[in-house]
């Protein structure tokens, strides 16, 4: 052996071992019932929500999702860094708030880009379409709040006959044709390509789902998580789809945003982040932390773990 | 000085080849406590080949073929058995202090090696192309937002989660899990905590 290791070893009985021997042994355990457990158990894949079923089965949230863009209203409006510079509602401690160092890096226009844009590229096939779009982008913006108010309590009030959104008739200006645009748009299956799309030049390929996960990510997504109870309050992210064990490693995580300080807290994100981040150095540094080091020299459960070797 | 000597001093005194493919072990290493560490190892071993798998057929392959679901499922599990082993491994070294006689540079790589396979669990969820990926999308997006990290780790933006998830994470975790070893084998298993009663020497 080293010359370390023969001085640490002085004085201490060996037994004969063989390394190679057992890790082949554990690794084949191991395997074993990892295969054992994928046969009987599976894995999850529920498919993913797409805004054509959104469209063809919840076509009235379907338009409640823009009509909240455009009162300004969903999640997204006025989220702040990283998307815009709109910082009143930035999650901060002590007066820093770590979402402002960055800034707006993913910058993202709601009202542009979850409604105008997608319906430019519709106007090129539909000239109804087009006309409307001018009409909306020429009018000042008073007489837009106007439509849109008008429209959005309208659709309050809707009904869905057979896939189509019945609305009483009233001074909604261009909107109907802009939201039956968007609906027909969903329905195509074309939505979330049009949201994609963007005017660079190497728009051809496209790994990036952001617009239109965060187009989705209120209401409709939550009906969803709901149903598969896999809301905040059912531990969150650290559940999955069905009966299955999921990350059950971030269960401390979920566990601080069921205190209900944290949980309604407008900073709670940033808390529990900082209390995680915190619990992982006290493992970090355990091994020099007075008291904290000290416990298993009391807890003996190491009385235990080599009782062979203290009985002898 | 010769750099090239000194490494060879330096591996000398540190690592023979008994150190690293052990034929011997001290008597006390005579317990279920020692199991958890390979465990993990295997299980680790486990997920990477069946991850390669994965990768070799693109990221949407398991949900249209039988195969690929099977070795998907084999993933899963494997990481469900790696996460148990990991934390028994974890706990038992915690309750043998197994820190001590300067074994606190494993515990701090072991620390590393489990964020960073916290980490890469997480963009593995994220990864999966399907329901599950688009609402812990969306719900750990706040969180990362919140934590400034959101200005250049996106949850959202699927290329960047699966290069993450497949090939820089783990390279770096695998360095850490192999220094990790590398620092087991050198240092030797640590020795028992000290019982009063029973009447060993120092
Ligand atoms: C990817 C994760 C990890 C792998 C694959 C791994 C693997 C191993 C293996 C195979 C051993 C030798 C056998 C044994 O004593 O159990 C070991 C030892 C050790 N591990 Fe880990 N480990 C991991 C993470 C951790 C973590 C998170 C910690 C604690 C914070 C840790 C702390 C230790 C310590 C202190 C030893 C030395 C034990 C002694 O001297 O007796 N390891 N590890």
């Amino acid at each position: 052996m080293s010359r370390k290791t023969d001085e640490y070893f002085k004085n201490v009985p060996m037994k004969s071992y063989d390394l190679i021997k057992e890790g082949l042994i554990v690794f084949g355990v191991v395997s074993v019932l990892i295969i054992v457990l994928a046969i009987i158990f599976s894995s999850p894949d529920y498919p993913t929500v797409r805004a054509k079923q959104i469209a063809t089965y919840e076509p009235i949230s379907y338009l409640q999702t823009f009509t909240d863009i455009l009162l300004g209203k969903s999640e997204i409006s006025n989220y702040g860094p990283p998307y815009d510079n709109d910082v009143k509602n930035t999650q901060s401690l002590f007066g820093i708030a770590p979402a402002k160092i960055l800034g707006t890096t993913i910058p993202i226009n709601a009202v542009n880009d979850f409604v105008i844009d997608p319906l430019t590229r519709l106007a090129v096939i539909d000239k109804n379409v087009q006309t409307s779009l001018d009409q909306f982008k020429n009018a000042s913006s008073q007489q837009r709040q106007v439509w849109i108010d008008n429209y959005s309590k309208a659709l309050d009030n809707a009904t869905a006959v057979n896939g189509k959104v019945q609305i009483v008739n009233g001074d909604y200006g261009p909107l109907p044709v802009m939201m039956n645009g968007l609906l027909l748009l969903g329905r195509s299956g074309l939505l979330e390509g049009a949201l994609q799309k963007n005017e660079s030049p190497y728009d051809f390929y496209n790994l990036n789902y952001t617009k239109p996960l965060l187009l989705f990510q209120g209401k409709v997504y939550h009906s969803v998580a709901k149903s598969l109870n896999m809301l905040g309050e059912d531990w969150g992210i650290a559940n999955e789809t069905g009966n299955y064990p999921g990350a059950w490693w971030l269960w401390p995580y979920a566990f601080f945003y069921q205190i209900p300080s944290v949980s309604t807290s407008p900073n709670g994100d940033l808390e529990v982040g900082l209390i995680m981040i915190g619990l992982f150095l006290v493992l970090l540094f355990l091994p020099v932390i007075p008291i904290l080091n000290k416990i298993p020299k009391w807890v003996k459960v190491y009385r235990i773990i080599w009782r062979d070797w203290y009985k002898r | 000085m010769n750099l090239t000597r000194k490494t060879q001093e330096v591996i000398r005194d540190n690592m023979s080849m008994e150190d690293a493919l052990p034929t011997k072990m001290p008597i006390y290493v005579n317990s279920f406590a020692y199991i958890f560490g390979v465990i993990t190892l295997s299980a680790l071993g486990f997920v990477v080949i069946t991850g390669i798998i994965l990768a070799a057929f693109g990221p949407q392959w398991y949900h249209f073929s039988n195969a690929g679901h099977f070795v998907n499922s084999l993933h899963f599990w494997g990481v469900e058995v790696f996460f148990s082993a990991l934390l028994a491994h974890l706990i038992t070294k915690f309750f043998m202090a197994a820190w001590r006689d300067g074994r606190w540079k494993t515990w701090v790589i072991g620390m590393f090696a489990f964020a960073l396979s916290i980490f890469e669990a997480y963009t593995g969820y994220l990864s999966q192309t399907n329901w599950d990926s688009q609402w812990i999308a969306v719900q750990a997006k706040d969180a990362m937002n919140a934590l400034g990290i959101g200005g250049f780790f996106n949850t959202m933006n699927t290329g960047q989660i699966l290069t993450l998830h497949v090939a820089v994470i783990p390279l770096i975790l695998v360095a850490f899990v192999f220094i990790h070893l590398i620092v087991v084998r050198s240092d030797g298993p640590v020795k028992p905590l000290e019982k009063k009663d029973s009447g060993r020497k120092k």
